[in-house]
This record gives C-alpha cells, sequence and structure tokens, in this order.
C-alpha cells in the first residue's frame, strides 16, 4: 500500500466536467473505479429527472421537504388558530389540517429530509462512488413525489385521514402507503451504502458519525414503518371492501395510527439530529471527539428507546401504563445527557470556531432534550399529563422543530458540497435566533398547559398560551424557508475549498466542492475514525 | 482556509454482497410488517374469545387441508430454493434451471390453492372485522409472494442469459432470501390464522 503525500484533491477525487446521469448507468460496487467515475456525472447542474445521482436525489429530497415543512407548520397554525377561535374553519377542514399537517410533519418533513441528507452525503462519507442501488433510489424519490402529491390532493378534498368522501378517503390511504413505501425503499439504500460500500477500513465504529445516525435510525425506520403499512392497508381494506366493519370507520382511523406522532416512536425521527450535531461539534472544535465510541454507543441507545410500533393503544389500551412504555419514556433522557457531555468535554478542551453550524446543532439537541423530558414526566402517572392531548402535542412541535434546525444547521454545514459555496453567515445566524425561538415558543407553552389539570389557573391562560405557541409556529415555516434561502445560496459567492472549514475529519471533506462526477475516483484506506486528521497530521510530521 | 488532503491508496476490494444486504433489509421490513398485522389479528381475537364469543363467526369455516397443502408446497419450495443456489455455486447452470424452474411452479400452486381457499371459506370480507383481518394478511402474503416469484423469474432469466456464477450469483441469493422470508411468514399465518382459528 502506498502512503501518498499532500496533494490537490483532484488526486484522489475526480473532476471531471458534469454530465447528465442516466439511471441505467453502472452499478455502485462496480462504479469505484476510476473508469466508472470519470464515465459518471453530474450533480447538480444537470437535469433531475431521471437522474440515479446521489447527489441529485439528495437535493430534492431537501428542496421539497423544507418547502412542504414549511407548508405543514402553516397548516398545523391554521388548524390549532381554529381550536383557539372557534368558528374560524369549518370543523372538518381544521381536523383535516391537523391530521395532515401532523402526519405530514413525519412523512412529508422530518424523514424526507434526512434522507435527502444522508443520500447526498453518506455515500461521501464512507468513501463510496454512488449510492446502493441508484436506480432503486430514484423510483424511491419519484415515488415519494408522486405519493405527496396524491397526499395533498386527497386531504384538499375532504379525503384524509377521518375524512368523509369515501374514494379520496381511499386515494389518501393508498398515498400513505405509497409515501411509507418509497420512504423505506429510500432507507434501504442508504442503510446498504452504509453497510456495504464502506472504504477499506471503515469498520462501523469507524464511521462518520452522521453515516451511523443514519444508520441507527435506518434501522428503526425499517423496524416501525412496516408496522404502520400494517395499520393503514388495514384501514384501507375495511373502508375499501368492508362496510366498513371496525377498522376503517372514519372516527377511529386516526388513532390506530396515532402511535406515529406519540412518543416513543416520535423520537426516531429524531435520530439523526444527533450525528449531524456530532460531525459539526467536532469539525468546527478541530478535535478529536473522546470516547467517541461511548457516543456511537448513546446514539443506539436512543434508537433502541425509540421503537415505538408496539404502543397502540387503540389495540392494546393499557399500553401507556405498562413499565416498559414508562421506562422508555425515562431512560431515554440518558443517552442525550450522555451525548451532552460528551460535546461538553469536546468544547471545553478547544477553541471552537463559532460559526452559524454550531449554535444551530446545540439548539436541535437542547429541542430534542426539552422533548425527551416532557415526555419523561408524562410517563409519570400522578402528574397525570396525559389527561390532555397538549403534551403530545408539544412534544410533536419540539420534534418537529429539532428537526428542521437540525436540517439547517446540515444544509449549512455541508453547504459547499452542495453548491461549491458557503452560505451565508448571516442567513444561519438568523436561522438560530429563528429557530431556537420558534421551538421553544411552539413547543413549550402547549407542554406547561399539559399541567392545567395539575394547575387550574393555567386554564384561564389557555388562549395566550397557544398563542404563544402559534407564534412559534410561525417562526418555525419561517425557519424552513431560511433553511432553503441557505440552501439555494450555497450555489452563488466565493468557491469554496474541498475542505471549506479547514478543520474536516470525515471523507466527505476530501472531495472537492461540489464532488465531481463519481464522487472517488480511487478508494482510499482509512486507519481510524477522524482520516483527515490522520492525513494533516501525517503531512506535518513529513 | 485551503486545505487539501490525501490519504493512502486502497487495493482494489471485492466489493461486500450488496443486493444481498439489501434485500435483508427488505425481508426483515417485511417480516415486521406481518408482525404488526398478526399482532393485530392475536389482540382481536384475544379480546373476542374472552368476551365469550368464538373468533370465527357463526357457519363459517375454514378447512385446514388447502393451508396444510400450501405450507408443505412451500417448505419443498424452500429445498428447491436452496437447491439452486447450491447449483449456480458450483457452475451448475442446468440444476440452477431446472430448480429455479421447480420453485416457480411451487410458488404458482401454492398462488392457485389460496385462491381455491378463498372460494371454500365462506367468509365474506364486508361482514366481519375477522374477515378483513384474514382477507388483509393472508391477500396481502398472496401479494408479496407473487412479487417474489418476479424476483425469481427475472434473477432465472438473467441466469439464462449469462448472468451469475460460481464467484458471483448474488441475485440468487437475494431472490432466495426474500422467498424464505416469506415462507417463514406463512408458517406464522398457517399457525395463528389456519390452525388455531
Amino acid at each position: 500500500m502506498v502512503r501518498l503525500g499532500l496533494c490537490r484533491p483532484e488526486c484522489i477525487c475526480s473532476n471531471e466536467v458534469p454530465t447528465v446521469m442516466s439511471i441505467t448507468d453502472a452499478r455502485p460496487e462496480s462504479a469505484t473505479d476510476a473508469t466508472a467515475a470519470s464515465a459518471a456525472p453530474a450533480a447538480v447542474s444537470g437535469s433531475l429527472l431521471g437522474s440515479g445521482d446521489h447527489k441529485a436525489i439528495g437535493l430534492v429530497y431537501m428542496v421539497l421537504s423544507l418547502l412542504f415543512g414549511a407548508v405543514a407548520f402553516v397548516a398545523f397554525l391554521l388548524g390549532n388558530l381554529h381550536l383557539v377561535q372557534d368558528s374560524f374553519l369549518s370543523g372538518s377542514a381544521a381536523d383535516t389540517l391537523l391530521s395532515a399537517s401532523e402526519l405530514g410533519f413525519v412523512l412529508l418533513v422530518a424523514i424526507p429530509l434526512f434522507i435527502g441528507l444522508a443520500t447526498y452525503i453518506t455515500p461521501l462519507q464512507v468513501g463510496s462512488a454512488a449510492i446502493a442501488f441508484p436506480r432503486a433510489a430514484a423510483l424511491a424519490l419519484w415515488t415519494w413525489i408522486l405519493s405527496s402529491g396524491l397526499f395533498i390532493i386527497a386531504n384538499c378534498v375532504d379525503g384524509g385521514i377521518g375524512g368523509s368522501r369515501e374514494q379520496a378517503v381511499d386515494l389518501g390511504l393508498l398515498s400513505i402507503v405509497g409515501l411509507v413505501l418509497a420512504l423505506m425503499l429510500a432507507t434501504v439504500c442508504v442503510l446498504t451504502t452504509v453497510i456495504a460500500l464502506r472504504s477499506p477500513g471503515m469498520s462501523l465504529d469507524r464511521l462518520p458519525v452522521f453515516s451511523w445516525s443514519m444508520f441507527v435510525a435506518g434501522s428503526v425506520w425499517m423496524l416501525t414503518l412496516p408496522v404502520l403499512v400494517a395499520n393503514v392497508v388495514l384501514i384501507y381494506v375495511d373502508h375499501h371492501y368492508g362496510r366498513p366493519s371496525e377498522f376503517g370507520v372514519s372516527s377511529v382511523q386516526g388513532i390506530q395510527i396515532g402511535w406515529v406522532i406519540s412518543q416513543p416512536q416520535i423520537y426516531a425521527y429524531a435520530i439523526p439530529v444527533f450525528g449531524i450535531a456530532a460531525d459539526i461539534i467536532a469539525t468546527l472544535s478541530g478535535r478529536r471527539q473522546p470516547n467517541r465510541s461511548a457516543m456511537l454507543v448513546a446514539i443506539g441507545a436512543f434508537g433502541a428507546l425509540s421503537v415505538g410500533a408496539y404502543a397502540q393503544p387503540y389495540f392494546f389500551p393499557e399500553v401507556r401504563d405498562q413499565i416498559v412504555w414508562a421506562a422508555m419514556g425515562v431512560l431515554i433522557i440518558l443517552p442525550v445527557l450522555a451525548m451532552l457531555g460528551g460535546w461538553a468535554a469536546l468544547l471545553r478542551g478547544g477553541k471552537p470556531a463559532l460559526r452559524s453550524p454550531l449554535p444551530l446543532a446545540l439548539v436541535s439537541v437542547v429541542l430534542v432534550l426539552l422533548a425527551v423530558v416532557a415526555g419523561a414526566l408524562a410517563a409519570l402517572t400522578p402528574l397525570e399529563l396525559r389527561e390532555t392531548p397538549y403534551v403530545a402535542l408539544g412534544q410533536l412541535a419540539l420534534i418537529i422543530a429539532a428537526v428542521l434546525t437540525s436540517g439547517v444547521a446540515g444544509l449549512i454545514y455541508w453547504a459547499p458540497k452542495f453548491g461549491g459555496h458557503r452560505a451565508p453567515e448571516p442567513v444561519g445566524l438568523l436561522g438560530v435566533l429563528v429557530m431556537l425561538g420558534g421551538g421553544v415558543l411552539a413547543g413549550l407553552p402547549l407542554i406547561v398547559l399539559g399541567f392545567s389539570t395539575k394547575f387550574t389557573a393555567l386554564s384561564d391562560a389557555a388562549d395566550l398560551l397557544q398563542y404563544v405557541a402559534l407564534a412559534g409556529d410561525a417562526l418555525l415555516a419561517l425557519g424552513a424557508v431560511l433553511g432553503l434561502l441557505a440552501l439555494v445560496s450555497s450555489f452563488r459567492g466565493e468557491a469554496a475549498d474541498s475542505d471549506a472549514w479547514g478543520t474536516g475529519q470525515t471523507l466527505e471533506w476530501m472531495c472537492s466542492s461540489p464532488p465531481a462526477a463519481g464522487d472517488f475516483a480511487e478508494l482510499v484506506t482509512v486507519t481510524s475514525a477522524e482520516p483527515l486528521l490522520d492525513a494533516a497530521a501525517g503531512s506535518q510530521e513529513a | 482556509m485551503a486545505a487539501t488532503h490525501a490519504l493512502p491508496a486502497a487495493p482494489p476490494v471485492q466489493r461486500p454482497r450488496v443486493l444481498v444486504v439489501g434485500t435483508a433489509f427488505v425481508s426483515a421490513a417485511t417480516i415486521m410488517t406481518f408482525v404488526g398485522l398478526i399482532g393485530i389479528y392475536l389482540t382481536q381475537r384475544a379480546a373476542i374469545i374472552s368476551a365469550g364469543d368464538t373468533w370465527l363467526p357463526k357457519g363459517v369455516t375454514i378447512p385446514l387441508q388447502q393451508p396444510n397443502t400450501m405450507l408443505f408446497t412451500l417448505l419443498m419450495s424452500v429445498v428447491t430454493m436452496q437447491w439452486a443456489v447450491h447449483s449456480i455455486a458450483n457452475n451448475d447452470r442446468l440444476n440452477t434451471y431446472l430448480a429455479l424452474s421447480m420453485t416457480l411452479v411451487f410458488g404458482f400452486a401454492t398462488v392457485v390453492m389460496t385462491w381455491y381457499l378463498y372460494t371454500l371459506m365462506s367468509l365474506d370480507i364486508s361482514a366481519s372485522s375477522q374477515a378483513v383481518l384474514t382477507y388483509t394478511i393472508t391477500g396481502l402474503h398472496l401479494m408479496l409472494l407473487v412479487g417474489a416469484m418476479l424476483f425469481i423469474g427475472l434473477m432465472a432469466f438473467r441466469a439464462f442469459a449469462g448472468s451469475f456464477d460460481a464467484r458471483q450469483h448474488d441475485g440468487i441469493t437475494a431472490a432466495a432470501l426474500f422467498w424464505y422470508a416469506l415462507v417463514a411468514v406463512y408458517v406464522l399465518i398457517w399457525i395463528t390464522i389456519y390452525v388455531t382459528k
């Protein structure tokens, strides 16, 4: 094995002129050699339609999920405004807005946003020339887009969950199945990339933390989302072919799939938050993460404690009184605290660069912490926080806010890899304020309102607290737009270096910005979790 | 700050079995779908029985002969599928073709038998939640079985066209993995739906 000296990234990364990629291009396992890499194509500038290039696919996911995020928060705001100002909308319209936005947060915003980031970044992080199954990744993207359109249309014509137009309800149910299947297929592509297309020497414990977090998150999604498919198929069969007899009855449709937006399952969508935060904090601190293995274990533990497909109160009414559910709700705080401790140790020992991704990443983790603390309180029966839906709604708002914040942090952090330029710092700093304010305002008032069963004075302030939460929803919609702005702005400005932050640790910072076709013209061997720090240290010694 | 890095180039590597890994994840998701459905089935069944009623509505019978035949047909298909994997791993193409064809025949027989069973069961889907659950679980399994047969058929065509050899036969191994998962699911269905009723 030859150890190369310092050279320009062109030595390692292919810098061919981008062209359009067909989805019939070489299989990823064979595309790692230089010929395949140079024959492959275009990232961003080429046509997106029909592309099997992971960069193009990832970008489409990110743009659309942020767009859907802004729309979903506006819909959520309008639905909740109806609850405060009765008669603002018709009752069925408000119900549709709320159910569509709550499910949309998961299937149109949270999972696709992380799938988009992972589809783009994970192959770069593990040193692969492409994502596994590029055609399947393209199929998943377009199925998701088509199903998203059907989901929105079905809800617009009173066909959402619990809607009253029968054919439209069928369409809505089928669109949910399509969305979940598409996201699972995309997840398979990401998981297989992480498992099977890693560079030599990159054992699982040397995976970049974001890739590891996607491995954990994807595994949890693959174990739980099929259960959602089972629920929805059952509802569909009963609704379409039955009288309906039980499952397809409008009033219980939403209850059957309510577990998807309740704890502990709600935490499963936030697992990659920790991976993004870990990569950002390590890079901007310029140091190796101490006790890195413990961080990976903590992310794995968080994932294991967020498996929630069993907690279906419609079929198991007493499930939330059981010790397992309560224990999971309380214990999940521990991995979050462990990770915060690890990052505190990292930041304390160095001089971190105060760039906007750093506070954004910290804000996202704090929002998750608030959500899990609220969940732990809700798990304690004497507090009676489950008597009203406020705490669950507050948790949902906090988790989705954390996901959006983390997504925006990732977009700004990896912006040079997307568009070739760093995102403007003012956009990031504004994002910090908006996401922190939006997340806290949207979630905390609802959680405080959950205590109204114990403190009756809170009931008097219910309207005020809900108005504050609505203001938070509006800020979060603005935050999604800011994320889009950060992404778009990465295509303009001063060209960034391959290692745009100057302290990159993982393989994506070895590629040119944006990565050229085929990403890696030549496989590299890694010998630690921070291969770029190794290379920098090696060159200094030389 | 400009920073560039280089790492030692790796020797040519034998990529892991990408298709097998991907199929393993799909198989796991498939099994979880049925775990979810059968969990609901068992819960509903337990609730009805504990209320002092019988699970199947009066006048409804589900014969056991056809499900038993399907079980043994699918178990035989596991043998033929493994025979195909073993044959291609030894570059024995003739036996591979024969084994894949037999697996497809067994699969087709199972589909026909399930259809026949549906005609024998006096179970009206619009009459009860029991019927909805039964048809949803068995129907979804039937759909996936047809999908798996298409997968096997596609791999068989690729084998006929010269793909796969002793060194690289991921396609057939992956199809076999998915097939085994569906047979395992059928065993679960056989016990919960057809035997215990």
